[in-house]
């Protein structure tokens, strides 16, 4: 008989922050940028620990660009050629690479890197090893296979919601869990196959065990506002990775729509029928697509954008009293609500 | 006094299914076929255990020829004529394995069902479909039907509780509907009219139990029990007696019909989710640029004024008609439920459909899926 789990997980509209005394006195005095020492690379990594998504309208060169001079990180899309990575690569100082991570389509891909490693020192040190169920022993068994070949590349790996799984890939070499399916808002796993969890108590769930053995998270997907991105922090990710709140930009992938004297962007989820039919010459007849896709309003350039997020995140801090954005999750404190704003005059969406 | 059942009953909506470690390497090796023996009739079926409702915009022949191809079940509307059914047999036999006849429980059904059986023996499923599945009338009309078709596999419904799937199953039932879909609640009323009048009174109270996309009962009523805890119930009912038990209605999207199955399903049946192709019964409309196809359950207005020319007095309309976009060929639908039911046994690791009850952990969340873009 099926099991029913009957304590209630939560999402990000579920909870907000409860304010804490602070000896704060502005937001200006809040850091946001955190050290980290990864458990298997033993690297060490200094930034905002915020990850534009490896989606190819969201992980692109340009958004590394912009992103790095903030010392954000962009999980580059697979889909550029060795060609174009030399390109970038050469046009790019070395912290623009650092803040880079690479991800290796297939197996074979990770064969090019072993050559590239060799003659060219500025390769990105991070992998991310992305595929949509990172439950199948399949996954854990690829994790490994990487570990042992590049011994000192921090490798992030994914998407997992429960800790039992977190901490089978970290043992197996993974450095940093990406935690969430079908959170994320071009995303249909949920309604085409009833599988999922909600982000928050995945996100507390799988941190508590990362945490445990010095490993890492990131929380993918599920956020649409900087409040949810503080949220994620407070819940006790150490990164958190943004595709939809970064898409409709300058630097964003894809043509720019005009109708009706409004700009558009595309924005779609990675399994959508659109990317199967760009990169994968369509949908198999054994599968659903499993992404949608949406225009989004353009919003011109993506730095006001980073702007917005960083300051809500300086200002959350100043509210609980977190001097460091380290600090957050230890003086978090969730309070569950029923509606998250005043929707008096809110426009169509009320997030 | 009134009693309240104090635990909480849970809908598709309120949960969501919890990944599991998974041998698998792709949902391409996930078998969705299983193989029945029923309890009673003794037969065997094979096939993907998905059903077409009996409602009279869907349960349509041609819905049967396309979802044979896929092993798929139809469950035929009872309004086909014993004509329209010997020439859908000589033209499609191969179909006939995959399809049920459907009947109220009124006497005129039932004759007409002899017929179709008698004409086209292929046909092995009988399809009992009435709105109150909890009154007497109809237990005895299950027994009256096993003692006059010993082997053909019976489904009988509707019911939502583990006393009455039990009783139907003892009465000589193989498969239960249970819960919803909206279909021939009418029949019942206007041929069963020999009933004393009190009796006819309490059947529209305790009518329904449907939840069906154009079924308002639960408006109409206030009578219900949420899907998800309905299927577990039942299916444990009927398991212990080596019955099986469809989940009828409810389902919006492929994810709901994993949850049904997730619950303990053997069968899962969907009106809405075909409705709007070209398979189904009725007219393409255009409306400001759109094509859109009606769709109603079978106690609306306009099923009624079909089917029985207009709405009997006494009773309120508890269906609605709809008019859903008009979605093309039946065959991508399809095809994007079964990817979806592959997907999810990849999630849960189960290598084919009959483990998934088994490997289902079900969480309970407040919201399905980001909304920001819908």
């Amino acid at each position: 008989m099926p099991h029913i789990d009957s304590d209630i997980k939560l999402d990000f509209k579920d909870v907000l922050l409860r304010p804490k005394r602070s000896t704060l006195k502005s937001r200006n005095e809040v850091d946001l940028t955190r050290s980290f020492s990864f458990r298997n690379s033993k690297q060490m990594y200094t930034g905002i620990p915020i990850i534009a998504a490896n989606m190819d309208t969201v992980g692109t060169f340009e958004m590394a660009k912009v992103l790095c001079k903030f010392s954000l990180f962009t999980a580059v899309h697979k889909h550029y050629s060795l060609q174009q990575w030399k390109e970038f690569a050469s046009q790019n100082p070395e912290p623009c690479l650092s803040h880079s991570i690479w991800l290796p389509a297939q197996a074979p891909a990770l064969q090019t890197l072993n050559s590239w490693n060799r003659s060219w020192k500025l390769f990105p040190r991070n992998i991310c090893l992305d595929v949509a169920n990172g439950y199948s022993e399949h996954f854990v068994e690829f994790v490994k296979d990487v570990r042992k070949r590049f011994p000192k590349h921090t490798i992030m790996a994914g998407n997992v919601v429960t800790g039992e799984m977190v901490e089978e890939l970290i043992l197996s070499g993974a450095d940093i869990i990406k935690v969430g399916i079908g959170p994320g808002s071009v995303c249909t796993t949920r309604k085409k196959t009833g599988v999922g969890y909600p982000q928050l108590s995945a996100v507390m769930e799988c941190a508590d065990a990362a945490h445990g053995l010095k490993g890492h998270i990131i929380s993918d997907g599920g956020c649409s506002c900087p409040g949810d991105v503080a949220k994620a922090f407070g819940a006790g990710a150490d990164f958190v990775m943004l595709g939809g709140m970064l898409a409709g930009h300058s630097e964003s992938g894809g043509e720019l729509i005009e109708r009706d004297g409004r700009k558009y962007k595309l924005f779609y989820g990675m399994s959508s029928e659109m990317a199967m039919k760009k990169y994968a010459g369509g949908v198999a007849e054994y599968r659903a697509s499993e992404g949608k896709t949406v225009e989004v309003p353009f919003k011109g350039d993506v730095e006001h954008t980073i702007r917005d997020i960083l300051g809500g995140i300086r200002s959350t801090c100043t509210y609980v009293g977190a001097a460091k954005l380290k600090e957050l999750s230890r003086r978090t404190t969730f309070i569950r609500v029923t509606q998250q704003v005043n929707p008096i005059f809110s426009d169509e969406s009320s997030t | 006094m009134p009693r309240i059942d104090a635990d909480l009953k849970l809908d598709f909506k309120d949960v969501l299914l919890r990944p599991k470690r998974s041998s698998l390497r792709s949902r391409a090796e996930v078998d969705l076929e299983r193989t029945f023996t029923f309890r009673n009739s003794k037969q065997t079926y094979s096939g993907i255990p998905i059903i077409v409702a009996n409602m009279d915009t869907v349960g349509t022949f041609e819905m049967a020829v396309v979802m044979s191809q896929h092993s798929m079940f139809t469950a035929i509307h009872k309004h086909y004529t014993l004509d329209d059914w010997k020439f859908f047999a000589a033209h499609h036999p191969e179909c006939l394995q995959h399809v049920a006849v459907s009947s109220g429980s009124g006497k005129s059904d039932l004759e007409k069902m002899s017929d179709i059986l008698e004409a086209v023996p292929q046909v092995k499923f009988i399809c009992l479909d009435v709105a109150n599945g909890y009154s007497e009338h109809f237990v005895e009309f299950v027994k009256l039907v096993r003692a006059r078709f010993p082997e053909h596999t019976i489904m009988a419904g509707n019911v939502v509780t583990g006393e009455m799937v039990e009783e139907l199953i003892l009465s000589g039932a193989d498969i239960i509907k249970v819960g919803v879909g909206p279909e021939h609640r009418w029949s019942f009323h206007r041929r069963c009219a020999p009933q004393p009048p009190a009796l006819a009174g309490l059947s529209i109270r305790t009518d329904s139990t449907r939840k069906g996309s154009v079924c308002t009962t639960r408006t109409k009523t206030g009578v219900g029990y949420p899907q998800l805890s309905a299927v577990i119930e039942c299916a444990d009912s009927a398991h212990g007696l080596k019955g099986h038990i469809i989940s009828d209605g409810g389902c919006t999207c492929p994810g709901d019909v994993a949850k049904a199955f997730g619950a303990g399903a053997d069968f899962v049946m969907l009106g809405g989710m075909f409705s709007g192709h070209t398979e189904c019964a009725g007219e393409v409309i255009e409306k400001n640029g759109q094509k859109l196809k009606l769709f109603y359950g079978m106690s609306s207005e306009t099923a009624m004024r079909k089917h029985a020319g207009g709405v009997a007095e006494y009773r309120a309309s508890e269906g609605k008609t709809v008019e859903v976009p008009y979605k093309g060929d039946v065959e991508n639908t399809i095809l994007d439920i079964l990817g979806g039911l592959r997907s999810t046994c990849t999630y849960v690791g189960a290598a084919k459909l009959k483990e998934l009850s088994r490997r289902a952990t079900f969480i309970r969340v407040t919201q399905q899926h980001n909304t920001v873009f819908s």
